[in-house]
């Protein structure tokens, strides 16, 4: 099954028209998380949205079927507006989302909710359709007796029931163990290719770059921060998709550079001026949500393969999914320790001097680095117009949602904070929740 | 209990003047104070018997096994039997002053607080990470050591919440405790229970109306100055692996943590202890031989000395039992049969009562995420308040409808026991997993469906719980409902509840005795033959654990 091309004057089965999505936590701030995403799931195609974890994807998946409404542009079914549930879509949950009080057939039968049909029928649907997900046998068991593996596929049997023409997969295989995931992926992909099931189209959510060339036709990379729709790949790779064959490979290493294109952009990053201006702030941007113990492992990783090494040979070492690798690169770029031309991840002079620093000397150095970001300037400043008396976390959560909309702000300031603290410019207080600047004295935790 | 009562019987002690009881609202703060003091007084005693207790059964394999069943039958047990009894032994040792009678009030006030603080904390015993408890082995920490940082730091969010549930617990039979006729003997102390048991006894409305305005200020006033600062500084013993939900937040402790006085205070005693060494931790002979390796042999030693007298004291009060029961004419036992039976009927009339409302409304609020934190610190107030206050005016209320007192009686059980089943619905209707709801969206589950295939199901462990607490609830405050006196004349309704009360009344003691066993009897065996097995229902098929 190669991408068909729908006639042009078939309208899309879901379509988002410049939609944009903003929550508000509870403390009221609001958090860009999609901004005019035009994105539309075509007859007979099976999408793959492939992004990092927290770039909205599953938002979008969301806002396409009416579980959540859009805060601006329109979502349309069939070129109507969309109401209510699109009707023609069915789910396969991240986690499930199983009735555990239902048989696994009950809960199959959940699927043709809103499809009456006569009993029989019914009965033989639920029957044909938990054999060709192999679970006959099991019809009367509970979830809870159910492996994961098994568990998804009642979910997929649900989804399959009602015949649906969008079948919309969220995560399918992520919360099963990997060997598992493999096997249910093959079963998925040969359901996909035999189309036996009445199933027109899928939109597949997926973070694993391997599953959205194995399973897509097309491909959408979202970028995050806020979630944009960055770039479309029409996925070339013929039938049946083996993982080593080399045009999957060579698949796999374009998306790669889409994704750290996307991620990582070449363009020099903005502090890059040395010398004695270097102090200067830059810009106020957006921290990548990582630790710094995962930044300094990354330099460990570097300085032990001799300074230089390709993004996805880390992203092998590590158990991390590639997201995750490209934040941490990206966590170690803004602090000038690495640079990355390309897919390369390579050891600046200072992230040397950081790896053979003692555990004493690091957080001067890192201290150093902290200054040249714009996001700390902003807080430092904030909190030295008066440096006897602490800040509130809200209120600098607050200044930071007012600054960077697109972005946690909660996120954003526990990242700040580990940031901050590792480089001794903070004391943070967790439970009365307020930073003030760094006085040299212990923490104490008791009282 | 037989020893009690029997302690009671013998000592004779001398006709006691009951204290006049002030009607004007000016009386009425110092009234509030003496109660109030008598409730931390009573809780200071549940939580020295909760970490006694709960330390010694979750330390030796054996005591647990006699320890918890002996909790849950002291939970069974109608607490207001035991008031004839104790008021009488307690001015028996004190003839001379208040102190008995006060005495007599706290312990019972002490016994509508005690038992959930200590199933709570032996529950947060036996759920500490073996691994902490391998460390303080390791690192050969002392018994006291052990006991502060291991196992009270476990237990102190679980501890503190049910203390909070606990204060208000305890405050339901106020009226009764503080106002108390026995036989000819009519026991008085000042406070605001008997305040509102004088205005019921006179009709006065005015004066029943300011004690509970009385009563609604002491309990908000204890809600945001004690218990939401506890709650909120208790997060900090949170496992901090455990996230998602908001933590509870208090305005008095983001004061004083916020407050320059503090931190300046706080600064100060950081630097003092950095100037003198920390000194070695008192080393208790005591505390060290019961941890140490010839502990086991002191500790089998105490347990089998405690269990030799306890076991002595069971003997001879089952004997006096026996001795008075014999007492209770045949004849009685029918009645007491029969009224066991009305008084149930009342209990499940109160029960299905309580579901009725609690079931949907509870959903449809704890479903919103706003409305539920809206309105839980309302609800959590307004369910402290003890029921009984509310009594003659519900009464009232009903009396003009026409409603038959048997089952105003019904009503005014439910009035205590709805808020426990309200309490576990809301939290199970807002447990309900997120993603469970969307799937119901996306395979058009509507209206009834919804209900019947997600809501209802979903909350049914919850119900349960809440329906268990709320039948031991309205079995005991049958005692208080099925009799009530209204403007002078007594109004009753047969039930196990009101010849209880009678027996009280009439110091009839082996019909108390009777009546308080058939009860204890009755809770005992509906827990085992119905409520357990809806549990067990609850935890396998309706758990959401998946």
């Amino acid at each position: 099954m190669s991408a068909r091309p729908s006639p042009a004057a078939a309208p899309p089965i879901a379509a988002a028209r410049g939609v944009d999505k903003v929550y508000a936590d509870e403390a009221g701030r609001k958090r860009v998380i999609l901004k005019n995403v035009d994105f539309e799931v075509r007859e007979n195609e099976v999408v793959a949205v492939l992004g990092p974890s927290g770039c909205g994807k599953s938002t979008l998946l969301r806002l396409l079927i009416g579980l959540i409404p859009p805060s601006a542009g329109t979502v349309e079914q069939h070129g109507k507006p969309l109401e209510g549930i699109h009707p023609g879509a069915a789910v396969v949950f991240q986690n499930f989302a199983l009735f555990p009080w239902l048989s696994v057939s009950d809960n199959v039968r959940v699927g043709l909710n809103g499809r009456p049909l006569p009993a029989g029928e019914a009965e033989e649907r639920v029957k044909a359709v938990l054999a060709a997900v192999g679970l006959s046998g099991h019809e009367r068991d509970y979830p809870k007796e159910l492996s994961g593996g098994m568990k998804q596929r009642v979910g997929i049997a649900r989804a399959l029931v009602g015949r649906p023409e969008l079948l919309c997969m969220d995560e399918p295989f992520s919360a099963l163990d990997v060997l598992t995931a493999e096997l249910l992926r093959t079963e998925v992909y040969r359901l996909f290719t035999e189309r036996t099931s009445g199933l027109s189209s899928v939109l597949l959510i997926t973070h694993l770059i391997e599953e959205a060339v194995f399973l897509g036709d097309r491909i959408v990379v979202l970028g995050a921060n806020p979630g944009t729709v960055r770039r479309e790949i029409v996925n070339t790779v013929p039938h049946p998709r083996e993982y080593r064959s080399p045009a999957f490979l060579q698949m796999v290493e374009l998306i790669h550079d889409v994704v750290t294109g996307v991620h990582l952009p070449d363009s020099p990053s903005a502090p890059s001026a040395t010398g004695p201006g270097r102090r200067v702030a830059g810009p106020v941007a957006p921290l990548p949500a990582v630790r710094v113990g995962e930044i300094l492992g990354l330099l460990e990783i570097l300085a032990d393969h001799g300074g230089t090494m390709n993004l996805f040979d880390i992203d092998a070492l590590t158990d991390y999914d590639f997201g995750r690798t490209i934040a941490v690169a990206k966590g170690a770029e803004m602090l000038e320790l690495v640079d990355t031309p390309k897919n390369d991840v390579v050891l600046t002079e200072i992230g040397r001097r950081m790896v053979s620093a003692s555990t004493a000397g690091r957080p001067a150095l890192l201290r150093v680095e902290l200054l040249t970001l714009g996001v700390f300037g902003l807080v430092i400043r904030e909190l030295a117009k008066d440096p006897d008396t602490p800040l509130t976390g809200d209120s600098v959560r607050d200044l930071l949602a007012e600054r960077l909309p697109t972005v946690g702000a909660s996120e954003l300031f526990e990242t700040l904070v580990n940031w901050g603290r590792s480089g001794q410019l903070f004391d943070f207080d967790a439970a009365s929740d307020t930073l003030a600047l760094y006085s040299g004295r212990e923490e104490d935790a008791d009282d | 209990m037989a020893g009690v009562v029997g302690l009671a019987q013998r000592w004779e002690a001398p006709m006691r003047q009951a204290v006049e009881i002030d009607l004007s609202p000016s009386a009425l703060p110092l009234y509030t104070l003496l109660s109030l003091s008598r409730g931390f007084a009573a809780y200071l005693l549940s939580l020295a018997f909760t970490l006694t207790y709960g330390t010694i059964a979750a330390h030796g394999k054996r005591a647990e096994k006699i320890m918890l069943p002996l909790l849950d039958i002291g939970q069974g047990i109608p607490v207001l039997g035991f008031l004839p009894g104790l008021v009488l032994g307690m001015v028996a040792l004190f003839p001379r002053t208040n102190v008995g009678l006060e005495l007599a009030c706290i312990v019972m006030i002490f016994t509508g607080q005690v038992w959930n603080m200590t199933f709570s904390y032996i529950g947060s015993l036996r759920s500490i990470p073996e691994e902490l408890h391998e460390v303080a082995r390791i690192h050969r920490f002392s018994f006291w050591k052990r006991f502060r940082t291991v196992e009270v730091s476990s237990s102190v969010i679980g501890l503190v919440w049910n203390s909070m549930m606990s204060m208000a617990g305890g405050w339901f039979f106020l009226t009764v405790n503080e106002a108390f006729t026995l036989g000819d003997r009519d026991f008085r102390l000042p406070g605001i229970g008997s305040y509102m048991a004088v205005a019921i006894e006179k009709g006065d409305g005015r004066a029943m109306a300011w004690a509970i305005v009385a009563m609604i200020v002491m309990i908000v006033a204890c809600d945001q100055l004690l218990w939401r600062p506890l709650v909120a500084w208790s997060q900090r013993f949170r496992n901090a692996d455990v996230e998602g939900e908001a933590a509870p937040e208090s305005w008095v402790l983001n004061l004083v943590r916020r407050s320059a006085f503090l931190r300046r205070l706080r600064l100060r005693r950081r630097r003092r202890r950095r100037a003198t060494p920390p000194s070695p931790a008192p080393m208790l002979a005591v505390a060290e031989a019961i941890s140490g390796a010839s502990g086991e042999r002191v500790r089998t030693g105490i347990l089998a000395a405690v269990g030799l007298v306890a076991a002595a004291g069971a003997l001879l009060g089952a004997w006096k039992l026996v001795g008075l029961l014999a007492r209770v004419p045949s004849g009685e036992w029918v009645v007491l049969a029969g009224a066991l039976g009305a008084t149930f009927l009342r209990t499940l009339a109160a029960l299905a009562l309580a579901t009725a409302w609690t079931l949907p409304i509870g959903i449809l609020v704890g479903r919103s995420a706003v409305w539920s934190r809206r309105l839980q610190p309302v609800i959590q107030i307004v369910a402290s308040f003890p029921a009984p206050m509310l009594f003659p005016i519900v009464t009232g209320v009903l009396l003009v409808l026409h409603v038959p007192f048997g089952a105003i009686a019904a009503v005014l059980m439910f009035l205590g026991a709805q808020w426990y089943v309200l309490f576990n619905v809301l939290a199970g209707a807002s447990a309900i997993p997120h993603d469970l709801d969307e799937a119901a969206d996306v395979y058009a589950m509507k209206g009834r469906a919804r209900w019947r295939m997600l809501f209802v199901p979903a909350v049914f462990p919850f119900l349960v719980t809440g329906l268990v607490t709320a039948a031991g609830g309205a079995w005991n405050a049958s005692i208080v409902a099925e009799t009530l006196t209204w403007r002078g004349k007594t109004l009753e309704t047969f039930g196990l509840g009101s010849l209880i009360t009678k027996a009280t009344r009439e110091a009839n003691f082996p019909l108390l005795t009777a009546g308080v066993l058939t009860m204890s009897l009755a809770l005992v065996l509906l827990n085992r033959l119905v409520w357990r097995r809806l549990y067990r229902l609850a935890e396998t098929k309706y758990s959401l654990n998946r």
